[in-house]
């Protein structure tokens, strides 16, 4: 133990008298500390102004005048993805997603407005997050702090005066692990900083532990790694190459294999194309508009029968009003059917990308990161699956409200006879029909669960260079 | 006058801030062997260095036939051939092959008749010539770069610590192509810390110590010079 | 000695060094493998255009024929509107996986319609796309900075450096011809699978010479940057170091802090305040008096004034003027989003110089017709097309013309910007 302390320590005695491994060191201390304000300042400020447009919204809403129900199914509503604790650190796909959405009778709006579009686009690889800092650039720059351990000790021949002195390899690969580890320990001092705000701002404390966990997993595998590499590889300029080929295959080429091989995998039309057969399946449903539309007519008499009555005018009930609700309940089946189709091709496209985080360590952290900080593509899918239900929610009362305050004669003369148009107008209190809508987060355990075989992927790794490590150092001498 | 091949002129020669060479005169005649002995850190190196244009001199000049080194460095490379301290040469050729490569940075093409000539000459087993060099003792690299020299067929050969990595027999070989070459008119200048082998090879000898000449001596009339007196002089003034 | 020979024994030598070869071999095996890639992309893209192409027509065709008047006609046929990929495209995906290149609108307010994007998996478009565009920019400083910084440092480090100095005639006709050879090799291996796809895509002679001309640039910019540096006298691991850092700090950090900087300096309409601010108009216009509607309505469009008064409850022309109505009310943000846009675009493109990877990029997506620019100019061109439709419509409805369904064989047909440029 205190052998491994001394070659650790000794370690560092050398990078801190070294001016590159210094400055290295602060370039990615100033680089990750400064994206986590800028990332943690932008992403609050985007969440108050969610919130903030998301309660706007709600009180233009109530504060709508006495009006004929179905204008306010027209009228419809906005609803917002407030970012999570954690996505101060992963914002995730929330600049590739629309982040808001338009809520109205018979339709599903896709989410608009993708920062994306509007950027200046210079940036290839997105915003410079504390994630992708972490994820990607943190293990390039242990690299060039560490590529050396081993191989500097071989050139200058003290590796074999380390031996002659009774050291074990694993012992002096232990040692040097240690002393990287510690480097990789400064470069998440700014992350846990970051997590006891996510803390403070509800972030459950296992899910944030667990979030700093990876992150300090995924950079171990980087150190294994690295000390690994400088052990196998004679001289500094192999090691040194052997590590940036590994960084740039596993870093840049996997990912974007990754999403190519998924899309030519699994084939997802866009929503033009299938709204195609959305059109055609809708167009089975009837005009909701019209209760004199054939499709209803099965309703019709159903309702006849069950009030006993002859004519549409005699219900206790607006059939307008019935036939808008059966109508809106039809084309939702219909809609969520599809939606849910490609939501389902989204994630089997995702996940075929994902399976290639057994390969690159990279992709094992992404996922992690994102399904733990809740700002994966599934977490898009469940705001979509709330705001539709949130949609179909006040639709539908809206619906019934149509069909039980109004009288059916009024409303098929309202556009006839100014008397009945008033009298189809019904209070604005009737608006309160609207739930507040708050998207939140999964619970920590959901998230957890969900992240499992992200974080299976991760220890794979961990355990994968482990093992290698004992076998090369048993044979390095 | 017109024989003086090397010449160093009032040569002084920093590296980076550290003066290592400072006020050197010395010249060499066309057929001379000239052996600049020194320990460790006296400036041998680095007046062989001056002499190929690796280092600019700090003043004074560095003078080849006549002719100011940095004045036209690549004329005065074509009439020299180096021999670097442990020479290595590319592990993933072979000898062969290595020698044609140099030879042709240098400009010159030679039939593999004559590279293998050359390899005897040196006395490189006949085996060896088509292995990689990667594979080669230190001796053997010696050689290769020794045929490599001899090759360039240059007026002027310059030697870093030639003999070292050899063993005795070889060094005895090379001890008498050294000296047969100088018969042929070949100029050559040695730096080494072998008070022995200079003495065994060299019509003159000069001490080196820290920058500095600091003593020189003469072959007799049989061509020899007296090792022990080198050699104490060697001790009480130039050992660093 | 001749150029010619240095090239020729330097060629030789090159092909004797495994290492260097296997490293041309993976360069040239991505770069395949990206144009690949690309093809396959514009392939997909191309097919969706014919098929959604044959499906519009149909469902147009069928819409209309159940239609018995203009307003409904209008209200119900929808137009496919698409920008098709360049005959480049393959080469720089560009912006395609983020900006909608595909629309079907109808003559309903174009604003709530413009901004509904089409695009991929958000989880996948987040990877980017492995594309020539993305070899050229990314990986091939990496490439060249692997082949290049020990140029020096190697023979150094291995005790050769004197020797062969001191042996060539001129050591930096060596050097150079050294890495002349490794970067020709380099850039061969990395451009024939270009040249070969833009062959199959059939790219103008034009684009393919702009394309080289861009990627000469690239190469050569790195090429001198790794021969300086690898003349300083250090180490070769620290060389590739300090290489490796500018590469990182010029692909990553400046480009993503330029980006920040841009959008900061230069706001942009919310997309989402002008959907909204334009559905509140549209929806208030059911409250308001008719002829409210119809003045402002007017105002802008006075040829139609002796046709606007509105005597039913509900009259097409009304309803088609208060979708118009809603555009206008926007029509000024939506103008200043777009500026915006384009401001920033011409910004990037001078902050593109603090990033030879970026400029490389940008530069391709601009010669590939696939940058912020072409998705603006479909924009407007699907603007364009939209105004057509009004054009088409308006005097039908406000003239209230008998509805005669022959009539409908000349409405606008949406011709893309180019078949295929």
């Amino acid at each position: 133990m205190t052998i491994t302390k001394m070659i650790a320590k000794d370690e560092w005695r050398y990078w801190w008298r070294s001016k590159l491994a210094t400055s290295v060191m602060l370039v990615g201390l100033i680089l990750i500390a400064g994206s986590s304000i800028l990332t943690a300042k932008q992403m609050t400020d985007a969440a108050h102004e969610r919130a903030h447009l998301q309660s706007e919204a709600e009180e233009a809403f109530f504060s709508q005048p006495n009006r004929h129900p179905h204008r306010m199914v027209h009228y419809g509503h906005y609803a917002f993805r407030t970012p999570p604790p954690l996505g101060i650190i992963d914002p995730g796909i929330d600049a590739y997603t629309g982040d808001s959405i338009f809520l109205e009778g018979h339709r599903q709006n896709s989410a608009m407005f993708a920062d994306r579009q509007a950027s200046s686009e210079l940036a290839i690889f997105g915003a410079l997050t504390p994630a992708l800092l972490l994820q990607t650039l943190a293990p390039l720059l242990l690299v060039l702090i560490g590529y050396n351990v081993i191989t500097r000790e071989r050139e200058a021949r003290t590796f074999d005066q380390l031996i002659a002195q009774g050291m074990t390899p694993l012992k002096i690969m232990i040692g040097k692990g240690y002393a990287l580890v510690g480097v990789a320990g400064l470069m998440i001092v700014p992350l846990f900083v970051a997590i006891i705000f996510a803390t403070l701002d509800g972030e459950p404390f296992v899910s944030a532990s667990l979030f700093m966990v990876g992150y300090a997993l995924y950079l171990l595998i980087w150190c294994i790694g690295i000390v690994l590499a400088s052990t196998m590889m004679r001289t500094p300029s192999a090691s040194l190459g052997a590590l940036l080929a590994a960084w740039v295959v596993v870093a840049i080429l996997i990912p974007r294999i990754s999403s190519n091989a998924a899309v030519s995998l699994v084939d997802a039309p866009g929503k033009i194309e299938t709204d195609f057969a959305v059109i055609e399946a809708v167009s089975k449903v009837g005009d909701g508009h019209n209760a004199a539309d054939p499709a209803f007519t099965a309703l019709r008499a159903n309702m006849l029968q069950q009030y006993n009555v002859d004519k549409v005018e005699d219900l206790p009930v607006n059939f307008r009003g019935v036939v808008a609700g059966a109508a809106e309940a039809n084309l939702t089946d219909i809609l969520n059917k599809f939606a849910e189709e490609r939501m389902q091709v989204e994630v089997a496209q995702a996940n075929i990308a994902r399976y290639f985080g057994w390969l690159s360590p990279v992709l094992g952290i992404r996922e992690f990161s994102m399904k733990v900080a809740g700002v994966d593509l599934e977490t898009h899918h469940r705001f979509l699956r709330e705001t539709e239900a949130l949609r179909f929610d006040f639709v539908q009362s809206l619906n019934r409200v149509h069909a039980e305050k109004l009288t059916f004669a009024d409303d098929a003369n309202r556009s006839s006879n100014p008397e009945a148009e008033k009298r189809t107008r019904v209070s604005a209190e009737n608006w309160k029909v609207l739930d507040e809508f708050d998207f939140s987060s999964l619970p920590a355990n959901n998230r957890i669960e969900n992240a499992s075989m992200s974080l299976m992927k991760l220890v794979f790794w961990v355990v994968l260079l482990l093992v290698l490590c004992r076998f090369v150092g048993r044979r390095a001498l | 006058m017109s024989n003086i091949v090397v010449e160093a002129r009032n040569l002084s020669v920093m590296r980076g801030q550290t003066p290592v060479l400072s006020d050197i005169n010395f010249e060499v005649r066309k057929g001379e062997v000239f052996a600049l002995l020194g320990g460790n850190g006296a400036g041998k190196s680095t007046t062989l260095h001056t002499f190929l244009g690796l280092l600019p001199p700090q003043s004074g000049e560095a003078i080849l036939f006549g002719k100011a080194v940095h004045s036209d460095v690549a004329s005065v490379r074509s009439k020299v051939a180096y021999l670097p301290e442990a020479a290595t040469l590319y592990g993933h050729l072979t000898a062969i092959e290595n020698i044609e490569y140099f030879l042709s940075l240098a400009g010159i093409k030679k039939s593999s008749n004559e590279i293998v000539q050359a390899l005897d000459r040196v006395s490189l087993q006949k085996e060896a010539h088509n292995q990689n060099m990667e594979r080669y003792s230190k001796g053997m690299r010696q050689k290769t770069a020794i045929a490599l020299a001899l090759l360039r067929e240059t007026p002027v050969l310059f030697l870093d610590e030639p003999t070292s990595g050899l063993d005795p027999v070889a060094i005895d070989e090379f001890n008498q192509l050294i000296t047969s070459l100088a018969a042929a008119g070949t100029t050559i200048v040695m730096v080494t810390h072998d008070v022995y082998g200079a003495c065994q090879v060299a019509h003159r000898i000069a001490l080196l110590r820290r920058g500095a000449l600091v003593g020189s001596f003469e072959a007799d009339e049989g061509g020899k010079i007296d090792t022990e007196t080198v050699h104490a002089a060697f001790a009480e003034r130039a050992a660093s | 000695m001749s150029m010619f020979s240095s090239f020729t024994r330097e060629l030789r030598f090159f092909l004797k060094q495994p290492a260097a070869i296997v490293l041309v071999l993976v360069a040239i095996s991505l770069s395949v493998f990206s144009v690949w890639s690309g093809l396959s992309e514009v392939e997909r893209q191309q097919e969706t255009i014919e098929r959604l192409l044959v499906a519009d027509a149909k469902d147009r065709a069928a819409v209309l024929a159940k239609e018995s008047d203009y307003g409904g006609a209008a209200y119900y046929s929808f137009h496919l509107t698409y920008d098709p990929p360049s005959r480049l495209a393959f080469a720089a995906l560009g912006e395609r996986d983020t900006s909608p290149w595909k629309h079907r609108i109808r003559m309903l307010a174009l604003e709530a319609q413009i901004y509904e994007s089409d695009t991929a998996n958000a989880e996948l478009a987040q990877s980017g796309q492995f594309d020539f565009a993305f070899v050229l920019s990314i990986l091939m400083p990496v490439f060249l900075i692997i082949l290049l910084h020990d140029l020096r440092a190697s023979e150094r480090a291995a005790g050769r450096h004197d020797l062969l100095v001191a042996t060539s005639a001129s050591d930096n006709n060596l050097w150079r011809s050294r890495a002349f050879v490794r970067v020709i090799l380099l850039s061969i291996g990395v451009l024939i699978p270009f040249l070969f796809g833009a062959m199959v895509s059939g790219a103008s002679l034009l684009s393919i010479v702009s394309v080289l001309g861009i990627a000469i640039a690239q190469i050569l910019f790195w090429s001198f940057l790794c021969l300086w540096a690898s003349a300083r006298s250090y180490a070769g691991p620290t060389i590739a170091s300090g290489l490796l850092a500018v590469w990182m700090l010029t692909t990553f950090v400046v480009p993503a802090m330029s980006d920040a900087f841009i959008e900061a300096i230069i706001p942009a309409p919310e997309g989402g305040d002008i959907i909204l601010t334009q559905r509140e108009s549209v929806n208030d216009a059911w409250d308001l008096p008719k002829e409210a509607t119809m003045e402002t309505f007017v105002k802008e469009h006075p040829e139609w004034a002796e046709y606007a008064e509105i005597n039913r409850p509900f009259e097409w022309k009304w309803y088609y003027a208060f979708q118009q109505v809603g555009d206008q009310s926007v029509a000024d943000m939506s103008e200043k989003r777009r500026a915006a846009i384009l401001k920033r675009d011409k910004a990037a493109q001078w902050f593109a110089f603090l990033s030879p990877s970026s400029l490389t990029e940008r530069s391709l997506t601009g010669v590939a017709g696939t940058d912020a620019k072409a998705a603006m100019h479909y924009q407007q061109h699907v603007r364009n097309f939209h105004g057509s439709l009004r054009e088409y419509y308006y005097p039908l409805l406000f003239k209230g013309a008998a509805y005669e369904a022959i009539t409908l064989a000349n409405l606008p047909r949406f011709k893309a910007l180019s078949d295929r440029k």
